[in-house]
């Protein structure tokens, strides 16, 4: 779990994509971020470089004092030592995975699985398998799993976008009591301004290849 | 022309002669009699057939396959035993109860009817029988036999002399076996019988005397002999079938973990070599089996380093159950491994990823998630390979030979029977067997691989 102080993020990196490459810089101390922009714009692949699975990524990368990505000696953190809740828009549960297990892939214990799913109003689902789940219902499962691996930063890739008004307003409200209580500073993409609103002290906008504070 | 394999050598010379005298270009067919007279009968484009022995003769005069009238009979042979050269060369024939690997031709061609008379004729088969390893035609015989994988071999005295990797220990008396005659005759479906008969009175001359006599073949005229019938020992079904099972089991068992380890490399990593190694292990796919088995058995017979270590650790390859699997899995692996490759890259590797930002290293992302994710795909693939085990014939005769009991697998049992005619029903069984276990092993397939894409549709969404 994160600490009280928080040494924000440093990160400059250049990604070769195909479309257009992406070149950004994006320093920051506050503890919870959102970056916004067109689709295409490349937010996604911000999230995939700060969780260590962007194999292209080329530059610096200092999490909270932590340097993940070093462009003299080169040095990557792999992903497993980062410890960071990714929930990637295609939320990607296991699909031969029940809820339970998915929850419980990153190690929490049964009675954690079952407070985080009872929080997030999965828990008549346990015993399920994602085939069987809605999309909302599939996105607060890879909400749970990410909060239950402990992370050290969080990472939500349009977390609510398949969730109704109503739905999306309380959850997004747990998450953010969940995070404020824990500490776990946050980078969430979103479309909604609701979301950005309510979970974020910063905004940050991504347009043709570069990022920018508003 | 239809000729007998162990004419391979001299024919041709023959013919060569016939030809600078003006006569017309001959094109010949070499194989066992056994295949051959089969061949006559269902109508082969062909003009003049030489038999390697009565029997073969008899069945086709039986079913009006030549012309009685035009038969000849001027060839004879020897039948010798052949050591490795330079080997310890056994005196007699008792002496051939202390070789560990005799190799005759199988059992329904000529070659290995007149071993087995022989053998029988001096008494000793009873005591020999167990050390059996039955080849195809007896130039299969003589190449083991050349390269050292057995003791010694019973082939043709023409044979032995044609090859200077062998010696011969000894020859069978004549009253033995069977006298080893050449019958010829013009086929009824010639469509040239006044030229292939010119050609029979050319080859029975005495120009052609010489070039006969130079390969070690005795030349003289005589009359039919009393027609003996074929004594076939006919391949147990059972046995065959439970070979074959055997046999694919244990190659797509064994294979289990290399295909994987394999199939997930091609799919997941890119490295230096990646094309030489992929080319490699497919290779099989492409060539022929018998190529498969000739490799496997330089590189894993009994002279090799490696066929040493492995027969050191008690693992003897060549002519065994085992071999039967090497051989089986050499030429499946490729569908083996690209089944699975196909499977692991049908896995979204998103999923791999978002299980190593949940604290997961490579190794046991790999068991939770990679591979069961892929388990359907990799089941798949292990029955294909199963499936093409069973029908493997090429690389298995040439490496594990056609060793009833042993190694005599479907494949080589139908194979064998195939030389034997009357056998038809035990042909069909086998047929029937090989089919239903090859149907159900690729409707197995089918199940598994729409399993392996159903697995993997959920994903996202919403």
């Amino acid at each position: 779990m994160a600490g009280d102080t928080w040494g924000g993020i440093r990160m400059h990196v250049g990604v070769p994509l195909a479309a257009h490459p992406l070149e950004v810089s994006l320093e920051t101390s506050a503890r919870s971020v959102a970056i916004v922009g067109p689709s295409g714009a490349g937010k996604s692949t911000l999230l995939r470089v700060l969780a260590g699975v962007e194999h292209r990524a080329r530059g610096e990368v200092v999490v909270d004092g932590a340097v993940w990505l070093d462009p003299s000696r080169g040095m990557v953190v792999p992903p497993w030592e980062r410890r960071v809740g990714w929930v990637p828009q295609e939320m990607l549960l296991f699909p031969h995975l029940s809820v339970r297990e998915n929850l419980g892939f990153a190690g929490g214990s049964d009675r954690e699985v079952e407070e985080t799913a009872a929080l997030l109003q999965v828990g008549h689902l346990l015993d399920r398998r994602p085939r069987r789940l809605s999309g909302g219902e599939r996105q607060r499962v890879a909400l749970g799993r990410a909060l239950l691996s402990a992370p050290r930063l969080l990472l939500l890739d349009e977390p609510f976008s398949a969730l109704d008004r109503a739905l999306r307003k309380q959850i997004s409200a747990t998450v953010r009591r969940l995070i404020v209580e824990r500490a776990i500073p946050l980078v969430l993409i979103s479309h909604d301004d609701a979301d950005t609103r309510m979970l974020a002290e910063e905004h940050w906008h991504l347009r043709d290849g570069t990022l920018e504070p508003l | 022309m239809l000729a007998a394999a162990s004419l391979t050598d001299v024919l041709p010379r023959v013919a060569e002669a016939w030809t600078r005298q003006g006569g017309a270009p001959v094109h010949f067919s070499f194989d066992a009699t056994s295949r051959l007279a089969p061949q006559a009968v269902e109508g082969a484009p062909a003009d003049l057939f030489f038999s390697a022995d009565e029997a073969w003769m008899t069945w086709l005069e039986e079913r009006g396959g030549v012309v009685k009238s035009t038969e000849r009979r001027f060839l004879e042979n020897t039948l010798v035993v052949v050591v490795p050269a330079g080997a310890p060369a056994p005196s007699g024939p008792a002496a051939l109860v202390g070789v560990a690997k005799l190799a005759l031709a199988g059992e329904n061609v000529p070659a290995g009817r007149y071993a087995r008379e022989a053998l029988e004729a001096t008494g000793v088969w009873a005591k020999v029988k167990d050390h059996v390893i039955r080849g195809g035609s007896v130039r299969g015989a003589l190449e083991w036999v050349a390269r050292g994988e057995v003791g010694a071999g019973i082939v043709y005295g023409t044979d032995a002399l044609s090859e200077a990797r062998v010696s011969v220990a000894f020859t069978f008396p004549e009253d033995t076996h069977q006298p080893i005659r050449y019958p010829a005759a013009v086929l009824t479906a010639s469509r040239h019988p006044a030229l292939a008969r010119a050609f029979l009175d050319f080859a029975a001359g005495p120009q052609a005397r010489g070039i006969f006599e130079s390969a070690g073949f005795t030349v003289g005229e005589a009359a039919k002999a009393p027609g003996s019938a074929p004594h076939a020992t006919t391949p147990n079904p059972a046995s065959a079938v439970r070979i074959s099972l055997m046999v694919a089991l244990l190659a797509t068992l064994a294979g289990f973990p290399v295909a994987v380890a394999f199939g997930w490399l091609l799919a997941r990593h890119d490295f230096r070599g990646k094309v030489v190694l992929s080319t490699v292990v497919l290779a099989p796919l492409v060539m022929p089996p018998v190529v498969t088995g000739f490799l496997l058995l330089s590189v894993l017979g009994s002279r090799s380093p490696l066929g040493r270590g492995l027969a050191a650790l008690g693992l003897q390859v060549p002519f065994t159950l085992l071999g039967a699997a090497v051989a089986a899995l050499a030429v499946g692996f490729p569908l083996y491994v690209l089944t699975v490759r196909n499977a692991f890259e049908a896995v979204d590797p998103h999923y791999e990823e978002v299980s190593w930002t949940l604290g997961v290293g490579r190794r046991r992302t790999f068991l939770r998630v990679s591979l069961p994710l892929a388990v359907p795909g990799i089941v798949a693939g292990a029955v294909l390979a199963f499936a093409r085990a069973l029908g493997e014939f090429g690389a298995t005769v040439v490496l594990a030979g056609n060793v009833e009991g042993r190694t005599r697998t479907i494949a080589l049992a139908i194979y064998t029977l195939l030389e034997a005619p009357a056998a038809r029903r035990d042909t069909w069984i086998l047929v029937g067997a090989s089919v239903a276990i090859s149907l159900a092993a690729l409707v197995g397939y089918e199940a598994l691989s729409r399993r392996q894409r159903r697995r993997l549709e959920v994903r996202g969404g919403g």
